[in-house]
């Protein structure tokens, strides 16, 4: 039995256009797009399985709690993924050559790109992000949803970014990531001013509202990806994957997250931070006080304490509401990315180096942000997502309250 | 209508760094039909070629010319054909050398004529086979209406009325007009001379040991010649642009080096002639070298194909995926090692028997020597037993052998000729 026979009805909607491919459909009726991860999931035997990661020198590190989730991908085995051909065939990547229907290209030879392999979305012209899958894994397992409304220098404004990235550890995480992503999106969207249920209210109200939606948002996700992985939620390593989200609304921003994906604001000059405060062992062992370079390359350091998945105990989001005064990025991204420059300042550094090269268009930032990490060698999937942020002018932020004044139940921004 | 299909064995795994890709890719013909029988406005032709220099006086030219009888009882009516008897000239002896027309089709009268011509038949003279294969040119170009051309040489002797280089000239100049089984009779022939023309013309070279057996295989090649339903393929070799096709060679049924004789389809694609098919599969080593690329990344490093009339009738593909997981990459294909070590068989085998000739002992023992051991790696018993006629086996596994002394000249040629016939992998 297929993979994709095993999720039937179950598909994600197709990662171009977001439509809802009927049961047992391989390309997307309404684009014509290879459709879903499930279309492309194999149960043959791993061809990418890494050896062990190489043990460190001895560090006086406690041992990891048990109820850790392994995420490393050099500790996982990666099932091939025998790709359909595309339908709607774009030029080689590599080259610019034609696709030939074996899914190569006519000139280079090089792998046919399928969508979930590598996308962008662009739901305003200051919203934009792109997903792809790396050099060293055989899938893309991270996925993003957008959505966005309103103009950047208006109060209006409205944003959601999301992230989730599936564990390689676990096959079929694609499909959990993917449907948890457009879950969260959903549900965050329905609080934003073209939603069924707008948040409205003074900052503080708003902040409460959100960090409510946005557990919601979480708790919806991890409802999806039970849905989407059906009876593979019987495995001993059944599909999962972190979960990270910020909105924008007017002034301010909410980030939430489950797991080591993470959300950064990076301001045009000054201090950046992290949002998000990562659920993982290398973050554990952070609070213990192990320097960041140690902890971040201890062995178990990319395992997760928290995720979405049938095996998650804990899917509800942690929540950091900011109330930026200054003009910058909303950077949303998976460890693909900020693996090669986790401090929040090393990040702002290659953000701001980017934008002198791209300038501010969202997506251009986002593409040279991936195509950098590939070039560190891309060893995992890459996802970056971006919202431009612009400070608003002081009377549209008259009920505006000090960012520390309503940092909520977890004063994450603070934590680090 | 026959259908092909190909499949490919290939570890594709490639280390950090490694450039070169080998695959064996088996392309299978089914359902080929009768010669002639489905081949579009083509048809088929049909000549024998009978040595009749003096030296085929006696035993020989009765059996050689017994044999061409029971060959054009096997010749399909309707098929064209044609009798060449071949000294240090050539001459047409049947459609008679009057005749107006060079070549007829195949129908009862015509049958019992050609019979009663090839009787005529007499030894005189001396051989200069490349006037016979220019004659059979010739003829088949009298019938560019049969696609599917097909000829049987026998002689008994060496071609010793004209220069080598004349032999070789002529071979090259009618290389793809036609394809041609050649036969050697008793042990007075050269095998390499032989080789040279069987190999350039797409067909096989053999030993007939004693002139009775001329007729029985006279026979079969005819049988085998008349059930290859599809006149003419191509094996087609893409590969990516900045790759370097290292060598293709065919390697079962027998080995040959298909290399050099690359024909442009695209410029990065090559065509190499194949001849004709019946149902049979036929298997093929491609190498191909590309830029090596970062870890994780995949890439197709070659389009195996067969093409027929110009068109692509199956496709296998040759992939490239490079890896650090040492217990990938450092797996040995089992189609690739038998193979390899079966090519490296063949020519052990033929520069051994070479240097013996030469009466370069060292090297012969050397060479022939690693042949045995090759011979028993892969399995390949037949080459085992011919190798015993020639040497003694002290240790198969180091390869160790002594030269025999007075070994009989018809088993050094049965080894020669059967050095390039291969054994298929044991699945």
């Amino acid at each position: 039995m297929s993979a994709q026979e095993s999720a039937s009805g179950l598909l994600a909607p197709c990662a171009t256009c977001g439509e809802v491919p009927a049961p047992g459909a391989r390309f997307c009726e309404n684009c014509g797009s290879a459709v879903g991860p499930g279309a492309e999931a194999g149960d043959g035997p791993p061809i990418l399985a890494r050896p062990p990661v190489p043990a460190l020198p001895p560090l006086t590190l406690p041992p990891p709690p048990p109820d850790l989730k392994p995420t490393d991908p050099d500790s996982g085995a990666v099932p091939p993924p025998p790709p359909p051909p595309p339908a709607a065939r774009r030029p080689c990547t590599s080259c610019g050559g034609a696709v030939a229907d074996d899914g190569y290209c006519e000139q280079c030879g090089e792998k046919a790109q399928v969508e979930r392999d590598h996308w962008a979305e662009r739901p305003a012209p200051w919203v934009a992000g792109v997903c792809d899958r790396g050099i060293r894994h055989a899938r893309n397992e991270d996925a993003m949803a957008l959505a966005a409304s309103g103009d950047p220098v208006t109060a209006g404004r409205f944003a959601a970014l999301v992230v989730c990235d599936g564990v390689s550890a676990a096959p079929d995480s694609d499909v959990a990531s993917l449907a948890a992503a457009r879950a969260a999106r959903d549900v965050l969207a329905s609080g934003g001013p073209d939603g069924a249920t707008p948040v409205t209210g003074d900052v503080t109200e708003r902040i409460q509202a959100w960090q409510t939606l946005m557990v919601t948002a979480s708790t919806t996700a991890n409802d999806a990806v039970l849905v989407a992985v059906g009876d593979k939620a019987e495995r001993a390593e059944p599909p999962s994957c972190t979960f990270v989200a910020a909105v924008v609304d007017g002034p301010l921003i909410v980030a939430g997250w489950v797991g080591d994906s993470r959300a950064y604001w990076i301001p045009d000059a000054g201090t950046a931070r992290q949002l998000s405060v990562d659920d993982s062992w290398a973050h554990e062992l952070m609070a213990m006080g192990t320097p960041r370079h140690v902890a971040e390359n201890a062995p178990q350091a990319h395992a997760i304490t928290r995720w979405l998945g049938p095996d998650s105990t804990d899917p509800a989001a942690r929540c950091a509401p900011t109330v930026p005064d200054t003009s910058g990025w909303l950077l949303v991204c998976s460890d693909g990315l900020w693996n090669y420059c986790s401090a929040a300042d090393d990040l702002a550094h290659l953000v701001r180096s980017t934008e002198a090269t791209t300038g501010r268009e969202p997506q251009a930032l986002a593409t040279e942000l991936v195509r950098w990490a590939n070039a560190q060698g891309g060893r995992d999937n890459i996802t970056a997502t971006l919202a431009r942020f612009e400070a608003l002018p002081a009377a549209t932020t008259s009920d505006n309250l000090h960012t520390d004044a309503v940092t909520g139940a977890e004063p994450a921004t603070r934590a680090l | 209508m026959a259908e092909f299909s190909a499949e490919v064995f290939q570890n594709e795994f490639l280390s950090e760094g490694a450039t070169d890709v080998h695959a064996i890719v088996t392309v299978t013909a089914r359902g080929a039909g009768q010669a002639g029988a489905a081949t579009s406005g083509g048809g088929v032709a049909e000549i024998i070629m009978v040595d009749t220099s003096g030296s085929m006086s006696g035993r020989n030219m009765e059996s050689a010319k017994y044999a061409a009888q029971v060959a054009v009882d096997q010749i399909l009516d309707g098929t064209w054909f044609a009798i060449v008897g071949g000294s240090h000239v050539a001459q047409r002896a049947f459609p008679y050398p009057n005749a107006r027309v060079a070549m007829v089709q195949m129908e009862p009268a015509a049958r019992e004529e050609a019979k009663r011509a090839i009787a005529m038949m007499s030894p005189s003279g001396g051989t200069a086979m490349s006037t016979w294969l220019q004659l059979a040119a010739q003829l088949f170009d009298t019938v560019p209406q049969a696609a599917q051309r097909h000829a049987i040489l026998l002689t008994d002797g060496k071609n010793e009325s004209e220069p080598r280089e004349n032999l070789s000239q002529v071979v090259r100049n009618v290389t793809g007009k036609f394809q041609c089984d050649a036969r050697g009779v008793g042990s007075r022939w050269q095998v390499d001379e032989l080789r040279e023309i069987s190999t350039a013309l797409l067909g096989t070279v053999d030993l007939i040991a004693d002139p009775s057996e001329i007729a029985a295989d006279f026979s079969s090649l005819i049988q085998k010649s008349m059930s290859r339903g599809v006149a003419s393929a191509d094996l087609r070799v893409w590969a990516p642009q900045g790759a370097q096709v290292l060598f293709v060679r065919q390697v079962a049924p027998t080995v040959e080096d298909l290399t050099t004789r690359r024909a442009v389809v695209n410029p990065l694609t090559g065509s190499y002639p194949t001849g004709s098919w019946g149902d049979e599969s036929r298997d093929y080593h491609v190498a191909v070298r590309v830029a090596s690329k970062p870890v994780g990344s995949e890439q197709l490093a070659a389009r195996v194909q067969l093409a027929v009339n110009g068109e692509v009738v199956s496709s296998g593909l040759v992939k490239a995926k490079w890896s650090d997981d040492g217990s990938l990459t450092t797996r040995i294909n089992p189609e690739v090692a038998h193979y390899t070590g079966q090519a490296e068989l063949a020519s052990a085998i033929q520069e051994g028997l070479a240097a013996k000739a030469a009466g370069d002992e060292a090297t012969a023992t050397v060479k022939l020597g690693r042949a045995v051991q090759l011979a028993a790696e892969t399995g390949n018993d037949e080459a085992t037993s011919r190798l015993r006629k020639v040497v003694e086996i002290e240790s198969e596994e180091q390869g160790t052998v002594r030269l025999k002394r007075n070994t009989d000249k018809l088993d050094e040629m049965a080894l020669d000729t059967a050095s390039t016939k291969t054994t298929r992998v044991k699945r």
